[in-house]
C-alpha cells in the first residue's frame, strides 16, 4: 500500500464520511468538506510533472487476488498523470461550482450527490492509475454506476430515470465486452498487466497471427466506444444531460467519457500498427465527429448542443488516435497523437467552462432553451466573457488553444493521406474532407450558441426568473478554466515537454525525443486555408439556418438512432413476455408434455447415439402361466383407466391395478412388500370414497383427436424408452462381473446382525438411516396434513 | 471417521422433533430455533475448517463398512454448501420471526423448517445414492408443506403442480437408482465411481451414459433446469417471503449440487458428451430464466423466475469442467444463495411498506426508506455481476475459465444474460426506489422496517466481503474444485482397502 494507492482509495474513504458531515453539520454545505480532497490530490500529483528531466514512471504493487492474476498495481506514467491531473483538477473546480449550483435546501440529498461524485472520482483515478486490466475493469464499472446514479440524482423526474437506465445499459454492455476482451488478452499473454502485455507483444513479434487477437481488439474497442460515446453508442450521452450541470461538466465532458480515449491510447502500443486498429478507430472517430457536429445544429437546448458537441469532439480525438497508430509503421503520423493529447486537454478546459456557463444561464434564467434566450450580453457580462472565450476556442479561432489543436488536427488528417500503408491511398482523401465538413458544422453550432444566447432581444416574458449576473462563487470555476484556455492558447509550449511529451511516450513508447513545438503562425499553408474556409462556410450555414430548419432532418430533435434503443427495449420486454407466456402456461398437462418430450428426445438420442440398446435373456426365469394372466390383467386394467367415464369405476379399476401389483409381489416371494401394497391400496380406496362426496362431477371432456394423438405418442414414447433402458441395463450387467453389495447382506445378516429376515435387517440395521428418514417423511406428511386442514389463512395476512 | 459430520443432519432433526412438543410456546420455539441455526453456522464452518486442514471426513453409519452400509462424506464442496445453507436458513429464520403470522408459526413452521434443513444438509453430506433419494424426500415433503401452508387458493393450486411434478421426478429418481444398481450392483458413491469407470472400460459405456443423462434429468428437475423448470416460478410466489426466500435459497441448489457431485465423481466416463449436454442446458437455463425475469413486472415474481437463470450459471462451470470453472461454479452457487436470499428478504420488507409486490404500484422508496433502497441496490448489482462484489468474481472465474477452455458461445450467452439480469434488477430499482414517493410522511412513520432489514444486512456484508476478500474465498473454492476433479481422493477416503 503506497501513497498512490491511498490516492485512489481516498475518495472512497471520504465518501464514507460524507453522510456524517451531512447529518452532523446540516447548516454548512457538504461540498465544503469535500472540496479539500480533490484539491489536495491535485497538488500532490503536480509534483510528478517533470520539469527539465524525463518523467519517472512510478510503479507500486499490492496483491489482491493473485490466484486469478489480479493485483492492485499502480502504474503512473505520462498518460496516467495527464488524466489524473484532469480528474483531480477539474474535480476541484466542479466541486467548488456545485457548492453554489446546488443549494443546501431542506430535502436536497447533498450527501447522495457527494457520495456518488467521490465514488466516481476514486473509480476514475483507479481506471487511469491501475496497471492490471481487471482492476481497471472494476473501476470502469464503478464509473458507469456512479454516472448513472448521478444522472438519476433527481430521480423523481421521468427523464432522469430514463437517462440513467440508458447510460447504465449501454456502458455496462461495453464493459462486459471489454471484460471478455481482457480475458482473451490474458489467454494469449498469460498476464493481466498492461505493461506485461505490451512487452509480451513487443518481444514475441508474431502476434497478428493469433486467432484471438482481432476478437480481443474488437471487444476492447466496444468497451471504449460505448464509454466514449462513439457512434452508434453515443445516444446515451444527450440523455445523460438530465444530471445536474456540474456532473455534466465533470463526467460527461471532461473526464468519464474520455475513459474510452484513455483505453484506446493505452492499448495503442499493443494493437497499434495493425490495419484493423487503424481503420476501425479512424472511421468510427470520423463518423462520430461528423454525426455529432451535424446533430448539434438542430438542438434547441444549450446542454444538448454541448452534448452533441462533446460527442463530436470525442470522435475527433478518437480519429486522431486511430490515425496516429500508423506511426508504428510510418512516423509521419506522430503529429496526430500529439494533436490528440493536446486537444484532450483543450477540450477539457473549454468544454468544462462552457458547461458551467450553461449551468449559470440555466440557474439565473430558469431555462436552457435557445428559443427563449437572447440578449444576455448586457445582463450577464462576466458570463458572456467566459462564454466567448470558450466558444471561440471550440470553434477553432485564434488565439485560443482550440485553434492550435484544430490546426494540428488538420495537419494530422492531411499527413495521413500521404501514408502508404493499409490501403490509405484509396480512401485516405476522405479524411480531410470529413474533418473539414465537421469543422464547418462545429463553427456553425458555436455561432448558434453564442448569438442565440447573448445577442438578439432579451425576452423576459419567456423566462421563469428575472435574469441577472451569477454570484461570484458560480463564476470562479469557469473563470479559471477560461483563463487556462487563454494561457494554453498563448503559451502552448508550457505543456509540450511537461505533459504532452510524457503522455505521448506512453502511447508511442518507441518514439524517442519527439520534437513538439506548437505555435500559431505556420505561414499560408493548407491548414490555414481550411480554417478560413471553415469560418466562411460556417457563417453561411448559420445565416441560412432558417432554411435548413424546415427540412425534415431538423424536425427530429432526437437522434434517430434512439429508435433502435427504445424499440429494442420495448421489443425485448414484449418478446420475453411472449416467450415466457408460451412456456409457462400454468397448465400441468402442458408442462408434462414439454418435459416428457424433452426427456424422450434426450434419452432417446443418447441411447441410440451410443448404441446402448441391448437385450439379454440368458438367465431370466421361466414365466409361469398365472404370471402371464396377472400381467395381462394388469395391462388391460391400466389401459382401460383413461376410457372410464365414471368416477367410482375409475377408483375401482385403479384399486384393481394396485391389488394386482400386490399379487405380483406375492408371486415374487416378497410377502412384506405385498402386505404393504395391500394396506396402501386399501387406505387409498377408503380415502377416495371418503372424499367422494366432496368431489365435483366428473365432466365428460372432449378433446380434439390431434391433442389425444400427441398425448398418446408422448406417453407411449416415455414408456418405451424407460422399458428399453431397463432391458439394456439388465443386459449390461451380464457383460460385467460385479458382485452386488446385496451379497454382503446375505452373508452377514445372521452372523453380524443376528436377524434371519434379511429385508428386515436391511431396513433396521444395514440401512437404518434410510428407514428412520422415511419415518420422518411420513411424520412430516401427517403433521403437514394437520397444518393444511386447520390453518386457513387469507391472502395478505402476513408477508 | 469423525462423528462431527453427522451433526448438521442430526441437530436439525432432533430440534425439529422437540419443537413439535412446544407448539403453543412461540417464544421457546423462536429462541431454540434461533440458537440452533446460529449454532449450525458455527458447527458447519468448523467442519469446513477441519476438512480444509485434514482432508475429507467420513462416517460409516451403524459402523457398517463402506460400500455396504450408508456413509456420510464431508468433502470441501459438501461442507461449504452446508455452511452457506445454514447462513441462508438463519437469515430466513430471523426474518420469519418478524413477519410470519403467529398462526403459521403455531402450525409447526419451525419443525418443518428444521426438517427441511435436515433433508438439505443430508443431501449435501451423504455418500450413498439411495440415501440421497431419502434425504431428497425429507427435503421435498417439508418443502411441500411449507409452500402450501396457509392454504390460500393460489397456494393450493400452484403447490399441487409442484407436488405432482416433484413426485414425477422422484419416481424417475428411484428408477435411475434401480438401473444404476442393476448395472453396477452398488449404491455407495465411491464404489459407484470405481465400478462405473471399470464398466465403461469393459465396453458398457453406452448404457452408463444413458443412466448418467437420466440422473441429469432427475436432478435437473429439482434444480429447475430449462426445460424442466416449470414448477418453480409460480410455486415460489405463493408462500410468505421468509419461506419463499428459504426455498429459493436452498432447494434448487441441492439439485445443482447433486448434478455436480454425480458428474464429477461417478459419471466421468464420457464427459465429452455429458458435459456438452450440461453446457447446452446451462445456456438454455440462463437464457430462458432471465427472459422470464425481463418479462415480469412484479418484484417477487422477478426474483422467483430469476432463480432459474442463475442455475444455468451454476452448471455452466461444471460443463466447462476446468478447475477454475468449477471453482467459479461453487463461487456462484454460494454467492447466489446469499444474494438471492437477501433480495427476497428486501422484497418482503418492500411488501411490508407498500402492501404489494407489483412494481407498477410502487414508487420513490429511496426517499422514504433509503437503507432498504441501498441494501437492495448493493445486492442487485452483486447479482448482476458488477464489481467488486461476490457476483463479479464468480462470473469472472466462469468467463475466464470458459474462454480458456475455448467455450466461447456459452461465455457469450453468460455475458448477455448478465446484462439482462442487470436490466431486470435496474427495472426493480427504477420502479420501486426511484420516482416520486407514493407515501405520505405519516404513512412512512407507520411503516418503519428497520428491524426487518437486520437479517438481510449480514448477507449483503458477506456478498461484499466475498468480493473484496476474493483471494481466500477463491483459494477455498479452488481447493474444493481440485478435490472434486480428482475422484480418487474421494474414493480413497471412503473405501479403505
Amino acid at each position: 500500500m503506497s501513497t498512490l494507492h491511498l490516492l485512489v482509495l481516498a475518495p472512497f474513504i471520504m465518501a464514507i464520511f460524507v453522510p456524517f458531515f451531512y447529518k452532523g453539520f446540516r447548516r454548512i454545505h457538504t461540498g465544503w468538506f469535500v472540496l479539500a480532497l480533490p484539491l489536495l490530490l491535485f497538488i500532490y500529483l503536480l509534483r510528478f510533472i517533470p520539469i527539465g528531466e524525463p518523467l519517472q514512471v512510478v510503479k507500486e504493487t499490492m496483491d489482491w487476488v493473485p490466484s486469478l492474476g489480479i493485483g492492485f498495481n499502480i502504474y503512473l506514467d505520462g498518460l496516467s498523470l495527464l488524466f489524473a491531473l484532469l480528474i483531480t483538477g477539474i474535480g476541484t473546480l466542479v466541486v467548488l461550482y456545485s457548492i453554489f449550483y446546488i443549494a443546501n435546501k431542506k430535502d436536497e440529498p447533498l450527501n447522495n450527490f457527494y457520495v456518488y461524485l467521490l465514488m466516481f472520482m476514486g473509480a476514475m483515478l483507479g481506471v487511469v492509475l491501475s496497471d492490471n486490466l481487471i482492476v481497471i475493469y472494476v473501476f470502469w464499472e464503478l464509473t458507469s454506476l456512479a454516472s448513472s446514479l448521478l444522472i438519476a440524482y433527481w430521480f423523481h423526474k421521468e427523464k432522469s430515470r430514463y437517462g440513467a437506465q440508458k447510460s447504465m445499459l449501454i456502458t455496462v454492455t461495453g464493459g462486459f465486452a471489454m471484460l471478455a476482451g481482457f480475458c482473451l488478452l490474458y489467454i494469449m499473454t498469460g498476464t493481466f498487466s498492461i505493461q506485461g502485455i505490451i512487452s509480451f507483444f513487443a518481444e514475441s513479434g508474431a502476434i497478428f497471427n493469433e486467432a484471438l487477437f482481432l476478437p480481443a481488439m474488437i471487444l476492447i474497442l466496444l468497451g471504449a466506444f460505448t464509454k466514449s460515446a462513439q457512434f452508434p453508442f453515443h445516444i446515451w450521452l444527450p440523455d445523460a444531460m438530465e444530471a445536474p450541470t456540474p456532473v455534466s461538466a465533470y463526467l460527461h465532458s471532461a473526464t468519464m467519457v474520455k475513459a474510452g480515449i484513455y483505453l484506446v491510447a493505452r492499448f495503442t502500443p499493443v494493437f497499434g500498427g495493425t490495419p484493423e486498429w487503424f481503420w476501425i478507430i479512424t472511421s468510427f472517430g470520423l463518423l462520430t465527429l461528423i454525426w455529432g457536429s451535424i446533430s448539434a445544429i438542430r438542438q434547441v437546448d444549450l446542454k444538448a448542443i454541448l452534448a452533441f458537441s462533446t460527442i463530436s469532439q470525442l470522435g475527433l480525438i478518437m480519429a486522431l488516435l486511430g490515425l496516429g497508430s500508423a506511426s508504428f509503421i510510418d512516423n509521419v503520423a506522430e503529429v496526430a497523437i500529439i494533436a490528440a493529447i493536446f486537444h484532450l486537454i483543450n477540450h477539457a478546459t473549454f468544454k468544462g467552462s462552457l458547461f458551467m456557463v450553461v449551468g449559470i444561464v440555466d440557474h439565473e434564467t430558469g431555462t436552457r432553451d435557445i428559443r427563449k434566450l437572447g440578449g444576455l450580453m448586457a445582463i450577464m457580462p462576466i458570463t458572456f466573457t467566459i462564454s466567448i472565450i470558450g466558444i471561440a476556442s471550440m470553434a477553432g479561432l485564434p488565439p485560443f488553444n482550440g485553434f492550435l489543436s484544430k490546426e494540428m488536427f488538420f495537419t494530422g488528417v492531411l499527413e495521413a493521406t500521404t501514408l502508404n500503408i493499409f490501403n490509405v491511398q484509396t480512401l485516405g482523401f476522405i479524411f480531410p474532407i470529413v474533418a473539414w465538413i465537421a469543422s464547418v458544422f462545429t463553427f456553425a453550432y458555436c455561432m448558434i450558441m453564442f448569438f442565440k444566447t447573448f445577442t438578439g432581444k432579451y425576452q423576459p416574458e419567456k423566462l421563469e426568473k428575472k435574469a441577472h449576473e451569477a454570484p461570484i462563487g458560480l463564476l470562479i470555476s469557469p473563470i479559471v478554466l477560461a483563463s487556462l484556455v487563454v494561457i494554453f492558447g498563448l503559451f502552448p509550449n508550457m505543456l509540450s515537454y511537461t505533459i504532452i511529451e510524457p503522455a505521448m511516450q506512453s502511447v508511442l513508447p518507441y518514439v524517442s525525443d519527439p520534437y513538439i513545438n506548437i505555435y500559431h503562425w505556420h505561414g499560408f499553408n493548407a491548414e490555414l486555408f481550411m480554417t478560413i474556409g471553415v469560418v466562411l462556410f460556417g457563417t453561411v450555414v448559420f445565416l441560412n439556418l432558417k432554411r435548413w430548419q424546415e427540412t425534415t432532418f431538423f424536425l427530429h430533435e432526437r437522434d434517430p438512432l434512439n429508435r433502435f434503443y427504445d424499440g429494442g427495449l420495448e421489443g425485448l420486454v414484449a418478446g420475453s413476455q411472449r416467450v415466457t407466456n408460451l412456456q409457462l402456461t400454468g397448465l400441468l398437462r402442458d408442462y408434462f408434455a414439454y418435459m416428457m418430450v424433452f426427456m424422450i428426445l434426450l434419452l432417446g438420442w443418447t441411447f441410440f447415439r451410443y448404441d446402448a440398446v441391448a437385450f439379454n435373456f440368458v438367465d431370466v426365469s421361466e414365466i409361469s402361466p398365472y404370471l402371464w394372466i396377472i400381467t395381462l390383467a394388469l395391462i388391460a386394467a391400466t389401459i382401460s383407466v383413461p376410457f372410464i367415464q365414471h368416477r367410482v369405476t375409475a377408483i375401482i379399476v385403479v384399486g384393481v391395478i394396485g391389488f394386482l401389483i400386490a399379487l405380483l409381489f406375492v408371486v415374487f416371494r416378497a410377502p412384506d412388500l405385498a402386505l404393504t401394497q395391500l394396506l396402501v391400496e386399501t387406505v387409498m380406496v377408503v380415502l377416495f370414497l371418503l372424499c367422494f362426496y366432496h368431489l365435483p362431477e366428473l365432466r365428460k371432456e372432449s378433446f380434439k383427436a390431434r391433442f389425444k394423438m400427441t398425448n398418446l405418442i408422448i406417453s407411449v414414447g416415455m414408456g418405451a424408452i424407460v422399458t428399453l433402458i431397463a432391458f439394456s441395463a439388465h443386459a449390461a450387467r451380464h457383460g460385467l462381473s460385479f458382485e452386488p453389495i446385496s451379497q454382503y447382506f446375505v452373508e452377514n445378516s445372521v452372523p453380524l446382525a443376528g436377524g434371519y429376515n434379511m429385508v428386515n435387517v436391511i431396513l433396521v440395521d444395514f440401512r437404518g438411516l434410510d428407514t428412520m428418514l422415511e419415518v420422518l417423511v411420513l411424520g412430516v406428511a401427517a403433521l403437514g396434513i394437520v397444518a393444511l386442514i386447520k390453518l386457513k389463512m387469507k391472502e395478505g395476512q402476513d408477508i | 471417521m469423525n462423528n462431527i459430520v453427522l451433526l448438521p443432519v442430526l441437530i436439525p432433526f432432533l430440534v425439529g422433533v422437540i419443537l413439535i412438543l412446544f407448539r403453543n410456546q412461540l417464544p421457546i420455539q423462536r429462541f431454540v430455533s434461533g440458537v440452533t441455526t446460529l449454532g449450525l453456522v458455527g458447527i458447519s464452518a468448523y467442519i469446513t475448517y477441519l476438512i480444509y486442514q485434514d482432508g475429507i471426513i467420513t462416517l460409516e453409519l451403524g459402523n457398517w463398512p463402506a460400500p455396504f452400509g450408508i456413509v456420510l462424506v464431508g468433502d470441501l464442496f459438501a461442507s461449504i454448501m452446508v455452511v452457506f445453507a445454514s447462513i441462508v436458513a438463519a437469515a430466513c429464520l430471523f426474518f420469519a420471526f418478524q413477519t410470519l403470522h403467529p398462526d403459521r408459526e403455531k402450525y409447526y413452521f419451525y419443525p418443518f423448517f428444521f426438517f427441511l434443513l435436515t433433508g438439505v444438509n443430508g443431501s449435501f453430506l451423504t455418500g450413498d445414492i439411495f440415501n440421497l433419494f431419502v434425504f431428497f424426500e425429507v427435503m421435498l415433503i417439508s418443502s411441500f408443506v411449507l409452500i402450501v401452508m396457509g392454504g390460500t387458493k393460489y397456494q393450493l393450486r400452484e403447490s399441487f403442480k409442484y407436488v405432482v411434478i416433484s413426485t414425477f421426478g422422484s419416481m424417475f429418481f428411484v428408477i435411475a437408482v434401480a438401473l444404476l444398481y442393476s448395472v453396477t450392483g452398488t449404491l455407495n458413491y465411491a464404489h459407484l465411481a470405481e465400478r462405473v469407470a471399470e464398466a465403461a472400460q469393459q465396453g458398457q459405456s453406452g448404457i452408463l451414459t444413458v443412466i448418467a443423462i437420466l440422473f441429469l434429468i432427475v436432478f435437473g428437475l429439482k434444480g429447475a433446469l430449462v426445460p424442466l423448470h416449470f414448477w418453480l416460478p409460480n410455486a415460489y410466489f405463493g408462500p410468505p417471503t421468509a419461506i419463499a426466500a428459504l426455498l429459493g435459497g436452498l432447494l434448487t441448489k441441492v439439485g445443482v449440487y447433486s448434478i455436480m457431485r454425480t458428474h464429477t465423481l461417478i459419471f466421468t466416463h464420457n464427459q465429452d458428451f455429458t458435459l456438452t449436454i450440461i453446457l447446452i442446458l446451462a445456456g438454455l437455463t440462463m437464457f430462458f430464466g432471465v427472459i422470464g425475469a425481463v418479462s415480469k413486472f412484479d418484484f417477487k415474481r422477478i426474483l422467483a423466475i430469476h432463480i432459474v437463470s442463475q442455475v444455468g450459471y451454476m452448471i455452466m462451470g461444471l460443463g466447462i469442467g476446468t478447475t477454475m470453472a468449477i471453482a467459479g461454479s461453487i463461487y456462484i452457487i454460494t454467492h447466489n444463495m446469499i444474494v438471492k436470499t437477501a433480495l427476497f428478504l428486501f422484497c418482503g420488507a418492500t411488501e411490508k411498506v407498500t402492501g404489494t409486490t407489483n412494481l407498477k404500484k410502487m414508487s420513490g422508496l429511496l426517499k422514504t426508506h433509503p437503507y432498504l433502497g441501498w441494501l437492495f441496490f448493493v445486492a442487485a448489482i452483486s447479482l448482476a455481476g458488477i464489481p467488486p462484489l461476490s457476483g463479479f468474481f464468480s462470473k469472472f472465474a466462469l468467463v475466464l475459465g470458459g474462454l480458456e477452455a475455448e467455450r466461447y458461445f456459452i461465455v457469450f450467452v453468460s455475458l448477455v444474460v448478465g446484462l439482462l439480469t442487470l436490466f431486470s434488477m435496474v427495472k426493480i430499482f427504477m420502479y420501486v426506489f426511484w420516482g416520486s414517493p407514493s407515501l405520505s410522511p405519516e404513512e412512512v412513520k407507520k411503516t418503519k422496517v428497520g428491524k426487518l432489514l437486520i437479517p438481510g444486512i449480514p448477507l449483503v456484508i458477506i456478498s461484499i466481503l466475498m468480493g473484496i476478500l476474493a483471494e481466500p474465498v477463491y483459494l477455498l473454492f479452488e481447493a474444493a474444485a481440485n478435490q472434486m476433479l480428482d475422484p480418487s481422493i474421494y474414493i480413497n477416503s471412503v473405501i479403505k482397502e
